[in-house]
């Protein structure tokens, strides 16, 4: 650290003071402790890890997870890019207020979002009973879960395709008009692959966020094992029942998934650089 | 016409103009789908919370908060994000100063790894302490010969709560200071200013409201974290419940009332949240396109 | 395909971007929309193209004798080069040329094949053969204007309307393309439109020049004319540098500086006016030689460039340039400092 100070001598000050405390912190709030959980898996044999991650509850756990995540993503892919195209495009009343909203998700304590929706969605809620009437059970079961991942998710697919809406250069949708192509022609072919790093990177982000969400879920999930149970659960329920080795197991391969999301997202990033520096 | 309508909303000017203008129909229909699903999954959610708060009455919603659980509750909330926000400032100076400041080899890295809490589940967020801190874990047995606790206390839950806000200050501050440069410390150390003056007079005022939208989110983040501090808490009555975990065991015990009112707090808290967030946030994007713009301009 | 654009005005809010403006553009001519920034010259290609509606009654644009107010710019098929190109940067350069036959309707749409022919056919029309799997971001300036030119050929254009097409690149490159495409308008004959604040090349490039200023035209003509006989004060400065005198009219005569001459145009004028003499239409010459002249003090002379510039100062104090061909500038044999007599030789009264 030091060599790499002095190549830069007399300039701004600070690298050192600043990059110890960063590293030092960095270290030891989370790379050691996310190292500790590598090294308590490698204590166990391959065999006793397999065997961990392929139990069929926990198979089940990660296929609901995963599917559910993917589902709630899906969702949002949709529904937050009308969302995202009306918030820049249209004026309407209270845009502002609406704007400000998105973030609710993000700002609203997951356990707090998880009872408002296990109240809303549960048979006598809301929206739990008119959906009871057409034979849905909102609350308590893999709708349910659905439904919290994709309160979860939207502010991601929101933030990250707001700007690259209004950053589009409205030159291209007129050059697309001029050459003839209608409306719906013009969002297909033009805007939507424009913004379609934003759109994978939004994806990306509530998908992951969704796996490994927890607290908005547990209360609307049901929790039953083999149907409801999500993975992050089932982590606090092996842990409950003194299980460490388990519950690593498990968690390492969550923490696994995590990182190749966060690859991902920051792959979609350098694509996109690449592709659009002129 | 309607050119003067958008201009007062700050939409782009192009919304004027025909080749990139939808159809009123288009419009009514998109807008219509768009605000019925931000209004099911967003305005719903947050009036039931105050809905169900208030079932028996005010007066009960009020007495709600003479519990001494509760109380205890808010107490320990306060605490985990009164160490953890100033902590992570400190931290969030830092690393941006390194970052932005300077080129050095693992830069992109470090950036990687410092907003790798936020990809991190929650749930795994907690156990790793529990695995460092444990009963079982690589300090647990020294832990226990010194009669010191920090799993299942107020330390575990603050740590919990510090790994989980880990990255949202760095993260405001970083673009900003990138876009800034270092022009302006350098003219400042022309002029000679030394370390702790030039950043106070001449860096700070450039980011404080990047600051103070960091600050914002953290302390959100931070009284609002469930999952983490949910697996080192243990769950003790009046000790080691925060706010949110309050809430949980009033509404497993089938207190409802009782949970939507707790709850009914955090909403509140969420509301200032957003309220101060959108004021501070056209502050932070003005201050980075006057940044960008002059960078252009150089 | 003629234009004819008729009583055209253009307000954004209080704005007036064009104020009745009413002109033709005879089939298959290159027409330059010449002007400073704000004159409205891109408003009125934005018009004529369809990206802005015209405002409700005022005015109307036919092409040929159809009426295309209320027509959407897709039905109008015209071929519009924006000033920064908008290229789709996710399309390869073959896709960006193929993109508005592959929008056609069905029926109207070629067949795989035939795109594939036309768009090759148009790449050596531009000259960008070999460059078909390209992206935007591999092209230089000059190449992208020309993929964006060859895009907008593709639809077989009724019109071509280009958007300062030469602002965004450098002066090497600019000169070359300004060429290059005065040679293509020479081959394929597409009424074309282009607008620009440069005044050298509206007049080197377009068959008439329209000089725009404040939402106004101030004139319509020929390069040659628009330069030689300018017709308002706006015009005589905007294209090229010019001197101006106070001066006073009496008759087809005016009077100044000392000396008398008659006004360029013949036209009667009584009383104060001003005189405009462009820098190559004085004579420098090292004493009186009889003709209608004043005395002057040469400041400082440039002689690099086809012609050498002298900066003259009048007795008056008053400072003026004159242009003088490199053979004529030698032959005077003299330097800075030295004092000289100037005589024009044509002057612009207004």
């Amino acid at each position: 650290m030091r060599r790499l100070f002095k190549r830069r001598p007399g300039k701004i000050p600070g690298f050192p003071l600043t990059m110890g405390i960063t590293v030092t912190y960095l270290g030891l709030i989370v790379l050691i402790p996310l190292a500790g959980l590598v090294l308590k898996t490698a204590n166990l044999s391959w065999s006793q890890f397999w065997a961990t991650i392929t139990d069929d509850r926990v198979t089940a756990s990660l296929r609901l997870s995963i599917g559910a995540s993917l589902a709630a993503a899906t969702i949002n892919l949709f529904f937050g890019f009308m969302a995202a195209w009306v918030l820049v495009r249209y004026p309407f009343p209270g845009r502002k207020i609406v704007d400000a909203l998105v973030d609710l998700p993000f700002a609203m304590p997951t356990a707090v979002s998880g009872i408002a929706l296990t109240a809303l969605y549960a048979r006598n809620g809301w929206l739990g009973g008119p959906l009871s009437h057409v034979g849905i059970d909102g609350a308590f079961s893999r709708f349910g879960i659905v439904i919290a991942l994709t309160f979860i998710g939207l502010p991601f697919v929101v933030r990250t395709l707001q700007p690259a809406l209004s950053d589009l250069d409205a030159e291209i949708e007129e050059a697309a008009a001029s050459l003839g192509a209608g409306r719906l022609q013009t969002v297909g072919r033009v805007v939507v692959p424009a913004v379609l790093p934003a759109l994978l990177a939004g994806f990306a982000m509530a998908f992951a966020r969704a796996v490994g969400e927890y607290g908005s879920v547990v209360f609307i999930s049901g929790n039953m094992p083999m149907k409801t149970e999500i993975t992050p659960l089932l982590i606090v329920t092996k842990l409950e029942q003194y299980d460490v080795a388990g519950a690593t197991s498990i968690a390492l391969t969550l923490l696994g998934f995590s990182f190749t999301m966060l690859l991902v997202v920051n792959g979609i990033q350098v694509w996109n650089t690449a592709r659009t520096r002129a | 016409m309607a050119n003067a309508v958008t201009s007062s909303l700050s939409l782009p000017a192009r919304a004027g103009a025909p080749a990139t203008r939808d159809t009123a129909l288009t419009r009514w229909l998109l807008t219509g789908v768009a605000l019925t699903f931000l209004g099911v999954f967003l305005i719903l959610p947050l009036v039931v919370v105050f809905a169900e708060a208030l079932r028996e009455g005010f007066g009960v919603y009020l007495k709600i908060f003479q519990d001494p659980d509760a109380l205890a509750a808010i107490r320990l909330t306060l605490i985990a994000a009164g160490v953890s926000v100033p902590l992570n400032v400190v931290f969030g100076l830092c690393a941006a100063w390194a970052i932005t400041k300077f080129k050095f080899r693992g830069r992109s890295l470090l950036v990687t790894l410092i907003d790798l809490p936020i990809a991190v589940s929650p749930v795994v967020a907690g156990l790793i302490y529990v695995l460092v801190f444990g009963r079982q874990g690589w300090l647990g047995p020294w832990l226990a010969e010194h009669d010191i606790k920090i799993i299942f206390a107020v330390p575990g839950i603050v740590l919990a709560t510090v790994f989980i806000t880990f990255p949202y200050v760095a993260r405001e501050l970083i673009p900003l200071m990138e876009e800034q440069g270092v022009e302006e410390e350098q003219a400042a150390m022309t002029l000679g200013a030394r370390g702790w003056t030039m950043f106070r007079r001449v860096t700070l005022p450039n980011i404080r409201w990047a600051l103070l939208y960091g600050v914002i989110l953290c302390n959100a983040r931070a009284m609002g974290e469930f999952g983490a501090v949910s697996v080192v808490s243990g769950h003790i009555r009046g000790q080691t419940n925060t706010l949110p975990l309050h809430v949980e065991i009033l509404y497993n015990e089938y207190s409802f009332v009782a949970a939507f009112a707790t709850a009914s707090l955090l909403a509140i808290l969420a509301i200032i949240t957003l309220v101060l967030k959108s004021a501070v946030e056209y502050r932070v994007r003005r201050q980075m396109e006057l940044s960008a713009r002059m960078g252009d301009e150089s | 395909m003629s234009i004819k654009v008729r009583n055209v005005s253009k307000s954004f809010g209080s704005f007036k971007a064009l104020d009745d403006v009413s002109f033709d553009i005879p089939t298959g001519e290159m027409v330059a929309l010449l002007g400073p920034s704000g004159s409205g010259k891109t408003t009125l290609l934005r018009l004529i193209a369809g990206l802005e509606d015209l405002d409700p009654g005022a005015g109307s644009i036919r092409y040929y004798e159809e009426d295309i107010a209320g027509q959407p710019v897709r039905k109008r098929r015209v071929g519009f080069v924006f000033q920064h190109y908008a290229l789709f940067r996710h399309m390869s350069v073959f896709e960006n040329i193929a993109f508005g036959l592959r929008v056609l309707p069905r029926a109207e749409r070629p067949c795989r094949r035939r795109i594939r022919n036309r768009v090759h056919e148009l790449l050596g029309l531009v000259q960008l053969e070999g460059m078909a799997g390209r992206y935007p971001s591999q092209l230089s300036g000059g190449q992208r204007q020309r993929v964006a030119l060859a895009r907008a050929l593709a639809v077989q254009p009724r019109v071509l309307l280009l958007d300062e097409p030469f602002g965004a690149l450098d002066a090497k490159v600019r000169a070359e393309l300004r060429h290059w495409i005065r040679k293509l308008h020479d081959e394929l004959h597409i009424t074309s439109v282009f607008v620009t604040h440069d005044q050298e090349e509206a007049l080197e490039v377009a068959d008439r020049v329209v000089v725009m200023n404040q939402g106004r035209i101030e004139q319509i003509g020929p390069p040659g004319e628009v330069y030689h006989a300018p017709q308002t004060e706006f015009v005589m400065n905007f294209l090229g540098q010019v001197n101006t005198f106070r001066g006073h009219a009496v008759g087809r005569e005016v009077q100044f500086a000392d000396i008398a001459l008659a006004a360029s145009d013949g036209v009667e004028r009584h009383g104060d006016v001003r005189v405009f003499v462009r820098p190559h239409e004085l004579d420098v010459l090292p004493q009186k030689n009889g003709k209608p002249g004043f005395p002057a003090t040469i400041l400082r002379v440039n002689a690099a460039g086809a012609v050498a510039r002298l900066d003259l100062q009048l007795p008056d104090g008053a400072l003026i340039t004159a242009e003088l061909p490199q053979d004529r500038y030698a032959r005077l044999s003299t330097e800075a400092g030295a004092r000289v007599f100037v005589t024009p030789r044509r002057v612009h009264v207004f």
